[in-house]
This record gives C-alpha cells, structure tokens and sequence, in this order.
C-alpha cells in the first residue's frame, strides 16, 4: 500500500483540526472540573456520539471486522445481545444513580455507597488498565503502519503520543470528547464507502448467502450446539455469558464509557446518553461487521475472479486481523485511501486518549486527591491533573514498548482484565437495588469474584490457552471460554458479596438516599414528552432490536 | 464567526469539506485521484460537511 500526496494532505489536515479543537476547547478551561469531567456542559448529542465512540476505538474496528470474517454474522450478538440491551438498562435504571449522586467517577459512586476500600480497590485496578490499553492501543497503531505503510514505528509511537498529548494536555476531557465525535464520522462516512463497493463486487447480500456456509448467515438458527457454530457457543453460554454479565459488567460499570455520560447538562440528558448512543450502535455492524463477511465471501470459489484474499500469518492460516487494511488497499484509489487510512488512525488516537482523560480523572479525584493531598485550592487539582495528563501519555508510551518486547503481553492483559471486569457488575447491581449489601459484601465480593475468574481460567482449556492450574474442561473456542469465566466470576461475587452482606453491619438509611433504588425519589416522568424519556425510548430501541435478531435469524 | 469555531458541528462541518474539496479537485485536475469512487465520496462528504456547518450545538 503506498500513499500519494493527496493521502498525506488528508491525514495531515486530521491533524491539524484535531490539535486546533484543543486550543480552541483550551479558552474554556478555568477548574479541574473544566479538565477532568467537563464541568457538567456537553449537548446531548456530543456525550451520546462520544459514548459510543469511545467503544470504537480501532482494536474494536479491526477486531470486528476480522470476528465478521472469522464467525460469520454471528459477530452481530457483540451488538444486539452483548450491548443494546446493557446501554438501555445503563440509561433507564443507573444512570439516576451515577449522575444524581453527583459522584465525578464511578470509584467515587463506589466510596459513596460502600466504602474507601472498595474505592480504592476498583480506582487502582481502573487506573492501571487504562494506562495498559492506552500503550496496546499506540503500539497496535504503530505496529499497523509500519506493516502496511512501512512507516517507522518508534516515529508512529511517538507523533501519534504527541498529537494526543497536546490535544488532552490543552483541552482535557472535552478536547477528547470532541474528537471522538469527530472520530465517530470519520469512520462511519470513511468506511461506508468500503462497504458499499465490496457488497457491490460480491454481487449484493443474496449473492453472499449464496456462496457462504449457512452457519455464517444466520445469527441464531445454528446456536443450539456449540459444536454446530464458528464461535464455539450454544445459545445459553451467548445470553447469560455476553449478554448478561459481559455485556452489562462493561457497559454499566467501566467508567470510560459511563463518563461520558456523566458530563452530560442534567439528568434527563445523563439518561437518554446510552440510550441515543444505542441508535447508532445497533447499525454499526453494517459499518464492521458486514466487510469482513463480504471479506470472506469474496475468497470462495464463485468470487476468486474478483482477486480479493485476506493476507495469510506466519503459520500459513488467514490473518484476519489484516482483514479491513486489506479491503481498503484492494478498494481504496489513491484520495479515498487518506480518509481510510485516517479513519483507522483517528480511532487508535481516540482510543488512547479516552483512555489518559479516564485515567487522570480518577487518578486525580481517586488516588491523589482521596489518599495523598487533601483539602487543596482547585488550582492545585487542575495543575495536577495536566501532570497526570503527561504521565499518563509518557506511561502509554512505556506500555507501548513493553508489549512490542513480549509477544503475549497483550494477551495476558487481556486476560487480566477479563478476570476485574467480570465479576464487577453484580457489585454494581447488589449495591443498587439491594440496600442490604455493605462495604465488606462488595469489597470480598469483588475479589473472590476475580479470583474465581482467574481458577476458572486456570482450570478450563480452548484452543491451547488457559488450563494453567490442571486443564480439567475442554472448551471448543476460546471465545466460549470467555463467557464461561465471566458467568462463574459473576456468579461468585454475587454469592460470596450477598454472604458477607448479611454478616456484617449495613450503611444506615439516611447514608444510601440517592445511592439505592429503594431510597431514592424516581425521575424517570420528569420530561412531559414521552419521545424525551429514558424509558418509552429505550423500549422501543429493544422491541427494534428483538426485530433485527428475527430478520437475520 | 468567532462564536460558530466553538461549535463541534461547526469544526466537523469544515473538516469534511475540505477533505471533500481535495478529493473533488484532485478528481478534477490528477489522472491518479480520476476514480468514480473519490468524486461519490466526495459529494457525500461536502453535503455532510455544509449540512454540519449549518447544524446548531
């Protein structure tokens, strides 16, 4: 793939306008609540493009297209089971909770309704997996480039760190925030394209069905058996596994998306964020999913002449994480190559600054501010919060250059944070709608739920991985293996944080109003028009839904 | 104009049609960017880009 000079000039004005949105977002900054969480100001239909941006981040866009290629339309459960449903839940019952309590962070929720050590607990687990994902994400940008553009790649890991830095470093959370929206329809009108030319090429939807196993065109007719699918699961391990404690542990509970949400002008707003956020998420497969189906379909033998092929790894199989680069170099002329190539660079940037500004908030608000300097002038808090800005950024880099030295760094990371994010949500849940539950109930819950994560993995193996303790079970795909894990650390912390719960002191009443479903006022019918409210709203987004699981059943 | 540059809408709006405005041209003036495919894009990408720059926050 070779770039001409009107590629260069695309990508080149990328990045002028995105360092121009930190200046001009730099005049608003006054207070550490400017920096850190927005102070409260985003429209709408900012924090609800920026929700969803901030989950597509380019490890989910290559990622996504390559499970399209790899599992078929299966890929679509990621969307229409493992978060439409969590995103409308978010809205209708957690959100009152999360902004009504005025809590800046969700750590903060969490000492609010527990206790400083649940707190700190979820804070340094958060703070550390984001500073991870943001270096995965830099080094996943330079390690693409240097692949299929043959750029250098310390010269990628740090323009690409630069231009994020002075951009955070300006204008903080909203400066990220606006160009994950800016983000947001550089992918969706980048890659649109894409998709309609491939589908063109492969002769339309009915010619793919044509070429293609069955299993790989229908979402849910072949989930009976794990056996009988490309991903490995049957119906049941999809629901309760992705579905439920996968799907609502990420979306409901990890503070990188809730923030967004959170900046939002009232509560009406703070509510409809994820439930709008779901409109355009629901359709995103067309944009990520569908390419990597066409990707595959082209290699059958009635499409070859088209002279499309997914490029093959080292040991000779499909690399699919090559999947998108590969169509947008066999697609893309010169011109339409710098939006794409842009577009995939505008989601690795975006990824790792939605990253450094969820981590300096709740470094800042969390860590620093909770446990070492107390009581500062705002001043204090905003200085500080740029520092943690440039830390944050110098450890990205850092992580970059730990995961291209180790090869299965990013597995294992992975890895870990499946085990922490797993068992999160019944925590969340319990401490929501059961007034019952304590600091202690949370806190042990947390962990014996991640270390009943960490004993599942150990004990189960799928596709060579896991069974590190004695491999007991054998899964056929490691993609069911994550779902088992997930249930089992869920299942665990919910028993084990309901066990402790009733065995210890509980918070009075007065302490849990606007914390606890029970205690608080509900504000649901607040707005007069029903097309206003979180709930008729997100009603209507799950009958749709239900509807498209139908059509591609 | 100072007000509409603190627009996203309105920054968003010019981004798209500049890029459009260098996949038109070059359409126009260089055999190596004369694909059917850049003008499409490009025409979408300034309808979106103006329909932005007259979009209220």
């Amino acid at each position: 793939m070779r770039l001409q000079l009107a590629d260069y000039l695309i990508i080149f004005v990328y990045f002028l306008f995105v360092i121009a949105v930190g200046f001009i977002i730099k005049k608003r900054i006054k207070s550490s609540n400017d920096f850190l969480s927005s102070n409260r100001s985003i429209p709408l239909w900012i924090t609800s493009l920026a929700f969803i941006s901030a989950n597509l981040g380019a490890q989910e866009v290559l990622g996504m297209v390559a499970s399209g290629a790899k599992y078929g339309i299966m890929t679509v459960h990621f969307y229409w089971v493992g978060a439409i449903f969590a995103m409308v839940f978010l809205g209708v019952f957690m959100m009152p909770f999360y902004y009504g309590s005025k809590a800046r962070s969700v750590p903060e929720y969490l000492s609010m309704r527990f206790d400083e050590k649940t707190r700190a607990l979820n804070a340094i687990t958060f703070a550390v997996m984001t500073v991870f994902s943001s270096g995965i994400s830099l080094y996943a940008l330079a390690k693409l480039l240097e692949v299929i553009l043959h750029w250098n790649f310390d010269l990628c890991i740090w323009i690409a760190a630069g231009i994020v830095m002075v951009y955070t470093f300006l204008g903080g959370l909203t400066s990220a925030v606006y160009n994950e929206v800016l983000q947001f329809f550089l992918i969706v009108l980048g890659l649109s394209p894409l998709v309609i030319v491939a589908l063109h090429d492969a002769g339309g939807w009915g010619n793919i069905q044509a070429n293609l196993q069955p299993e790989l065109t229908h979402a849910w007719k072949y989930m009976d058996k794990a056996e009988n699918n490309p991903l490995g699961v049957n119906f049941m391990s999809l629901i309760f596994g992705l579905g439920f404690v996968m799907s609502f542990g990420y979306w409901c509970t990890d503070f990188l998306v809730i923030q967004r949400a959170m900046i939002a002008k009232n509560m009406s707003e703070a509510q409809r964020t994820p439930i709008i956020a779901a409109i355009p998420k629901m359709f995103m497969p067309l944009i990520v999913v569908l390419p990597g189906i066409i990707a595959i379909a082209l290699m059958q033998p009635a499409l070859q002449s088209k002279g499309y092929s997914i490029p093959m790894d080292e040991s000779g199989g499909l690399n699919y994480t090559m999947t998108l680069p590969s169509l947008i170099a066999h697609y893309y002329p010169t011109g339409l190559l710098g939006v794409g190539i842009t577009a995939l660079i505008a989601s690795f940037m975006s990824g790792m600054a939605g990253n450094v500004t969820a981590f300096n908030a709740v470094f800042t608000y969390d860590i620093y501010q909770s446990y070492f300097v107390k009581n500062k002038s705002d001043q204090h808090y905003l200085t500080v919060g740029k520092l943690i800005t440039l830390i944050g950024i110098l450890l990205s880099i850092f992580t970059a250059y730990l995961a291209a030295s180790f090869n299965n760094i990013n597995d294992f990371l992975q890895l870990v944070f499946s085990f922490v994010n797993g068992p999160l949500f019944a925590t969340f849940l319990l401490g929501m709608f059961w007034k019952r539950t304590t600091g202690h109930g949370a806190f042990w819950g947390l962990l014996i739920g991640t270390l009943a994560a960490a004993v599942t993995h150990g004990l189960t193996i799928a596709e060579g991985k896991g069974g590190w303790i004695s491999p007991m079970y054998e899964i056929s795909s490691g993609m069911g293996q994550a779902f088992i894990v997930a249930a089992f650390s869920w299942i665990a912390n919910f028993v084990s944080t309901i066990i402790v719960s009733l065995f210890t002191k509980p918070k009075p009443d007065e302490a849990l109003r606007g914390l606890v479903y029970s205690l608080t006022q509900k504000v649901y019918a607040n707005e007069k028009k029903w097309y206003l409210r979180a709930g008729p709203l997100g009603l209507i987004l799950l009958l749709i839904t239900i509807l498209l699981n139908i059509i591609f059943f | 104009m100072l007000e509409k540059i603190n627009q996203l809408s309105f920054v968003i709006g010019i981004f798209f049609i500049i890029v459009s405005i260098i996949l038109l041209v070059g359409y126009l003036v260089s055999d190596a960017i004369h694909f059917p495919i850049n003008l499409y894009s490009g025409v979408g990408m300034m309808i979106f880009g103006i329909v932005m720059v007259n979009f209220k926050d």
